[in-house]
């Protein structure tokens, strides 16, 4: 028994290489560490965000009333900036780097700029975690924005500025790698998903740049260097990396969708054309989107709220419906030409869902369409805006897309991380079959149940306590109901949550060693196209018909709410 | 391998493929379903009755604070429920926000009136969450600045008592801050 048995990692030839058996990926030691280092980094701060997520639930669910006010928001700031953003983008920088020099065959270039990053997120991260933890009055905690002139800790503005530093740093390597590759193959089109990581990469970067111009102020404006930050200069600022941060997240996941159908699922690009276009459109909108947080603010005229939310959001939002057409296709096509099912669903029918790796993938793209894509547009609509904004309903559209959506993408990614990359399988058995659907499960219902108490009972966000307003007799008592199914989903979640961790801790201590064969690669590797001609040959009959019942969903939703819009009084002239 | 992976150069001239036919109709749907939502925003601003259209005024909070207090000066006063509620002396109404009250609040205010809503902030921004109590779903949100003031008509044809919370964290006395107005039948 050698080392690499015992480690479960792979042995790399001289130049530091390998080939991945399932993937045929050329896979170089420098890329391959960083993406551990990053993985497992992301998955602990999965762990802390997830446990905090326990006391948030059980404090929001009066029944349990877990926390006192000024704790909740201290528990509540905690859990965000571990999930929103250390979970996603430790993440997403081990995306890129499985993007960029997996994809293209090479060596991490700069290899010692990425540790670097690694250690400044890594400090920032832990200075955030302490300016939260030691928050208290005149400070207020920050939860995720922060607005002027509510003070938080210094500190915590000083580790904002550290670690959206060293995420821009980290993606140096990676546009490093990207440009070598390009110089050596003038005449190649980067694949599709290293173009999806490029764009992913720009995104962030212009996310960034935003929140370092918030958040260098803000550490300057704390520690009275700055007399004066105006709220509302703050607020268009601070959006630009407070939702950029989660369109990273969106281009990350998308990009993944497409990796995880075609290597657990068998699915091809139904079109290079059609899903390329979809990335540059991204490029161009979607951190205008961001905008729409805009909408219920004053001092921005109607004309630049109708501006950003028309032309920005819908290039945006056009994008993600070629997407959800183009990923589900790919599968379909892809397993059609490998005669893994005819028929209009047995492409569908014959998928591995016990693979926690393809079930996880699935879920997170519907899950991600109908719970928050939909709701994502309606808050983007000026008018509908006022219904939505700082309502339970928006965390409930920002748990179906981020903590349902693109968490289980990531999850299901992280499956087939530990089988590529850390050479080991997933322990657990049927557990680790069920785990994607428990947290898919309870999630939805969850995020479905904090969307109602938002928009039918007018719960706001950020209360530890409705059932109870001091000083008067109003309460929101009549959506406590709806309060006891989100506790109990919520506490099914968080175990969905943890079996993750659990059997992602797991699998590297104790999972054996995996190398890949006939019994657990789905018979991809011996299915080779059985059918002539192009992918767009091929019927897209079964996409057509799910995408039409997406559709359906988003008009009705769509009705619903401009229904419910046009029964409050008049506003405005 | 899989010449039409995700993971391989595309060969060729990969713009030049044809697209499914069932993938260029969905492309015609989600381009005219963009142009719709965005046409029914756009005429909601001239058919709808819910647009948060209305002029902002830069100021001092210390000069919003005083135009609430002018306005509660020149308010007449009644009791509704036990409670001294302001009585606006003409169309304009003035709300202040703070750490952890609503200046300004409670008012009644007449079914079918035109008002205009003066929204701003004291001390650090806020959040104007309205209900009205026996419809919970008939509710708004609005963002409120310090240093700014917003300026918005309202005409309430239900009358009822609409109560009022804070939805931007502003501190932990946030859920503490409550208030109302109440609309009455002309009379």
């Amino acid at each position: 028994m050698n080392v690499s048995d015992f480690t479960g990692t792979f042995e790399y030839d001289e130049d530091g290489f390998r080939t991945c058996g399932i993937t045929g990926l050329n896979i170089h030691k420098s890329a391959e560490d960083m993406v551990k280092l990053f993985g497992v980094t992301a998955i602990v701060a999965l762990l802390v965000g997830g446990t905090f997520a326990f006391f948030v639930a059980m404090t929001r669910w009066e029944l349990v009333g877990l926390l006192s006010p000024s704790d909740f928001y201290k528990y509540l700031s905690v859990h965000a900036w571990y999930l929103l953003i250390f979970w996603m983008v430790f993440m997403e920088i081990a995306i890129l780097y499985v993007g960029g020099p997996f994809v293209l065959g090479r060596r991490l270039s700069l290899p010692r700029v990425a540790q670097a990053a690694y250690g400044m997120m890594v400090v920032g991260a832990l200075t955030i975690t302490y300016g939260i933890w030691r928050q208290k009055p005149p400070n207020w905690a920050p939860l995720l924005t922060s607005y002027v002139p509510l003070p938080s800790p210094a500190e915590f503005y000083l580790g904002v500025d550290i670690f959206l530093l060293g995420a821009l740093v980290a993606a140096i390597p990676f546009l490093a790698t990207i440009w070598h590759w390009k110089n050596a193959n003038p005449n190649k089109t980067l694949p599709l998903i290293a173009f999806g990581a490029f764009i992913t990469s720009i995104v962030a970067a212009e996310a960034i740049i935003g929140g370092l111009i918030t958040f260098v102020p803000a550490f300057f404006w704390r520690i009275g260097v700055l007399g004066h930050l105006d709220p509302a200069w703050y607020r268009q600022m601070y959006w630009i990396i407070g939702h950029g941060s989660q369109q990273i997240n969106l281009l990350a996941m998308i990009t993944i969708w497409y990796f995880m159908t075609h290597v657990v699922g068998g699915a091809e690009v139904a079109s290079e054309k059609v899903s390329r276009f979809a990335f540059v459109l991204y490029l161009f909108f979607i951190n205008l989107g961001a905008a729409h947080h805009l909408m219920s603010d004053p001092g921005l005229s109607m004309s630049w709220r109708v501006w950003n939310t028309s032309y920005a959001a819908y290039g945006a939002m056009v994008a993600s419906m070629i997407h959800a057409f183009a990923i589900p296709a790919g599968l379909e096509v892809g397993r059609r030409r490998k005669n893994l099912g005819g028929g209009t669903f047995g492409w569908l029918w014959s998928s591995p869902w016990k693979d926690p790796g393809f079930s996880s993938t699935v879920l997170s793209i519907i899950l991600f369409g109908f719970l928050g894509g939909i709701t994502g547009v309606m808050m983007g609509q000026m008018q509908l805006n006022m219904t939505w904004h700082n309502t339970l309903a928006v965390p409930g559209h920002f748990h179906a897309t981020v903590a349902t959506g693109t968490t289980l993408a990531f999850m299901g990614l992280s499956y087939y991380v530990l089988r590529l990359v850390f050479g080991r399988n997933w322990i657990g058995g049927i557990i680790a079959t069920i785990q994607p659907y428990l947290y898919a499960g309870a999630m939805s219902v969850s995020v479905l149940m904090m969307m109602y108490l938002g928009i039918l009972f007018s719960v706001p966000r950020r209360h530890p306590t409705v059932m109870d307003i001091p000083g008067t007799e109003f309460s929101f008592a009549p959506g406590s109901p709806f309060f006891a199914v989100f506790g109990i989903a919520a506490v099914f979640a968080i175990l969905g949550g943890a079996l993750f961790v659990a059997i992602a801790v797991g699998t590297l201590l104790f999972g054996k060693r995996w190398r890949g064969d006939e019994t657990n690669t789905h018979g991809l590797l011996n299915a080779p196209d059985s059918v002539e001609g192009e992918p767009h040959d091929s019927s897209m009959k079964g996409t057509f018909i799910l995408t039409g019942i997406f559709f359906a969903t988003f008009v009705v939703l769509y009705a619903l709410n401009w229904y419910l819009l046009s029964q409050i009084w008049q506003i405005g002239p | 391998m899989d010449e039409h992976s995700p993971l391989e150069s595309p060969e060729g001239s990969w713009w030049d493929k044809k697209v499914n036919r069932r993938e260029t109709i969905w492309l015609g749907i989600s381009g005219a379903w963009a142009i719709s939502i965005f046409g029914w925003m756009l005429g909601w601003t001239e058919i709808g009755e819910q647009n948060q259209m209305g002029d902002t005024y830069k100021l001092s909070t210390e000069k919003f604070q005083q135009k609430v207090t002018e306005f509660k000066e020149e308010a007449d006063t009644t009791t509704i429920d036990g409670e001294e509620v302001y009585v606006p002396a003409g169309e304009d109404v003035y709300i202040g926000a703070l750490q952890w009250a609503w200046d300004g609040l409670p008012v009644v205010l007449e079914a079918g009136k035109t008002y205009k809503f003066h929204l701003g902030a004291y001390d650090v921004q806020h959040g104007f969450s309205v209900r009205n109590e026996d419809n919970l779903s008939q509710q708004i949100s609005l963002q409120m600045l310090p240093g700014y003031e917003w300026v918005l008509d309202m005409t309430f044809d239900d009358p009822g008592t609409y109560q009022v919370v804070c939805n931007e964290f502003c501190g932990t006395g946030h859920r503490t801050m409550h208030g109302k107005f109440f609309v009455r039948e002309e009379t």
